[in-house]
């Protein structure tokens, strides 16, 4: 990601009077053994009656810089992406050091968590389905 | 000055639910806080790989026990959006009536919660005395007091007669009277005011700066509500937000008094407005699987909520993601603990209404 662009996008919403409303990311998985599985991360700024959001995409390995300088909160939804998605935010206002959930599994929503849990939907469902016939 | 480490939760007289802060403490005043959650954790998001999107709604609605009817409607919204489904038009009045009164069973439920934070036994008994008629309402209309189960997506599983509706407003007019006696001692009560006038003051340029949410934000004078977009049949109903200025504990306790009121009156413009007869369309049933993407905002009784779902056309989504109000409203609390004595914090976190159930969904 250009990092100073997206940069001078949230600040011109921030400057503008929007809020921010959400922080999402999601994990999509490669689709196939050699892709790299990407994240996709929306924020989502609302003023009055508007919505809109910023769309980015990056690996693991990418650097994500925080918009706390911009927005306060987002430090809650930047320390959920990194703990949740394993995404490398940085520079984050409130950085809780991975402190903020307290999760069985580390990195729920990693690429390799997530492909086990759709790998034991898939054999679930084969087995429900082999009872069935 | 000596700092001392003073931490509030996971469990504390005044929480249902487990949240930390750990309190920096000079002395008495409180000069930073730092939050955990994740004790109660459920990773609810997560299902969306093994649980149908039929089936994922009867999930969302257990995010929480308070709001568990706007949970179901957001989650049904954000899935009609995406299968372009039209919703029957008396469904989407049914929605909305419940939702209202959904809205008045959380504020008399939190009204109860603050009022045995502050030490007023008797009014807990009162708020949560008045709020078991709306669990009646409910059960009687959806079957079920806490989880109702009747959205879906398409529209709603149950009707309620005409004569209902008459008889649901003529009980929430009398409670509508209660509850007026009840305001009187909340806003005259002078223990009361001692307890929560000018504490945690949170101004208009601080609400927005921590982008608070509901009516944490309108208890400081900030006009945010998400029912002025005039989505969901908002735009037919007379309806403006109720806002308060001074932005301290007790404002936002008087917000939330007022739309318990305001609430009543809203259900009373629904019924009228909404088409009447009995056998009409409920449900439209969606076809097929869902693809493509939304983000879908509501107001909970806490305040916005945002919903994400993507949908990749198989049975299962991709993602689900819920941005609760005590979420968004976490950072409005930390701000509001910064200078406060330590004896207020109970009283400052209790009135964000924290839901960590919803939080930790």
């Amino acid at each position: 990601m250009d990092k100073a662009a997206f940069l001078a996008r949230v600040g011109e919403y921030h400057k503008n009077g929007w809020r921010l409303a959400i922080i999402n990311a999601t994990t999509v998985p490669s689709p196939d053994e050699v892709t790299p599985g990407v994240f996709e991360i929306s924020w989502g700024f609302a003023h009055e009656l508007e919505f809109e959001t910023i769309r980015e995409t990056v690996t693991t390995a990418d650097e994500v810089p925080s918009v706390s300088e911009f927005f306060g909160a987002a430090f809650l939804y930047e320390n959920e992406m990194r703990e949740l998605f394993g995404i490398n935010v940085t520079g984050i206002g409130l950085d809780l050091g991975g402190q903020l959930y307290k999760t069985s599994v580390k990195i729920p929503f990693s690429h390799a968590a997530v492909k086990a849990r759709l790998e034991a939907t898939a054999a679930a469902n084969a087995a429900a389905a082999g009872k069935k016939a | 000055m000596k700092r001392t480490i003073v931490p509030f939760g996971p469990q504390h007289p005044v929480l249902p639910e487990p949240i930390v802060l750990d309190l920096l403490l000079e002395d008495e005043k409180v000069v930073d806080a730092i939050p955990t959650i994740g004790y109660i954790h459920r990773g609810l998001e997560a299902m969306v790989d093994r649980v149908e999107y039929t089936e994922m709604g009867f999930v969302v609605e257990r995010i929480c026990g308070i709001c568990s009817f706007m949970h179901g409607l957001g989650y049904c919204l954000a899935l009609e959006s995406i299968m372009n489904v039209e919703v029957p038009d008396r469904a989407r009045w049914l929605r909305i009536i419940w939702a209202e009164i959904s809205r008045i069973q959380s504020h008399l439920l939190w009204l109860g919660l603050g009022a045995d934070a502050f030490g007023f036994e008797n009014l807990f008994m009162h708020c949560w005395r008045m709020r078991e008629e709306i669990l009646d309402i409910f059960e009687k209309t959806t079957g079920g007091r806490i989880i109702h189960s009747v959205n879906r997506i398409g529209g709603v599983k149950r009707d309620i007669a005409d004569s209902e509706l008459v008889a649901i407003l003529a009980r929430l007019d009398e409670l509508g009277s209660a509850f007026d006696a009840t305001v009187k001692v909340f806003g005259s009560d002078a223990s009361i005011r001692h307890r929560l006038g000018g504490v945690g003051i949170l101004s208009a340029a601080d609400a927005r700066a921590v982008d608070a949410v509901g009516p944490m934000a309108r208890a400081s004078g900030v006009r945010m509500d998400t029912r002025l977009t005039g989505q969901n049949l908002y735009d037919q109903l007379d309806f403006e937000p109720v806002l308060e200025t001074a932005g301290d504990c007790l404002a936002r306790v008087i917000v939330r008094m007022r739309e318990v009121r305001q609430s009543i009156e809203l259900v009373h413009q629904m019924v009228d407005k909404m088409p009447k007869g009995e056998g009409m369309p409920l449900e439209n049933k969606p076809r097929g699987n869902p693809s493509g993407e939304t983000f879908t905002r509501l107001e909970q009784p806490r305040g916005e909520v945002v919903y994400y779902v993507k949908a990749n056309g198989t049975k299962y989504l991709e993602r689900f993601r819920a941005r609760t109000p005590t979420f968004a409203n976490i950072p409005a609390m930390i701000k509001l603990v910064k200078g406060c004595d330590l004896a207020d914090v109970p009283n400052i976190i209790l009135t964000i209404d924290p839901c960590i159930s919803c939080t930790e969904r």
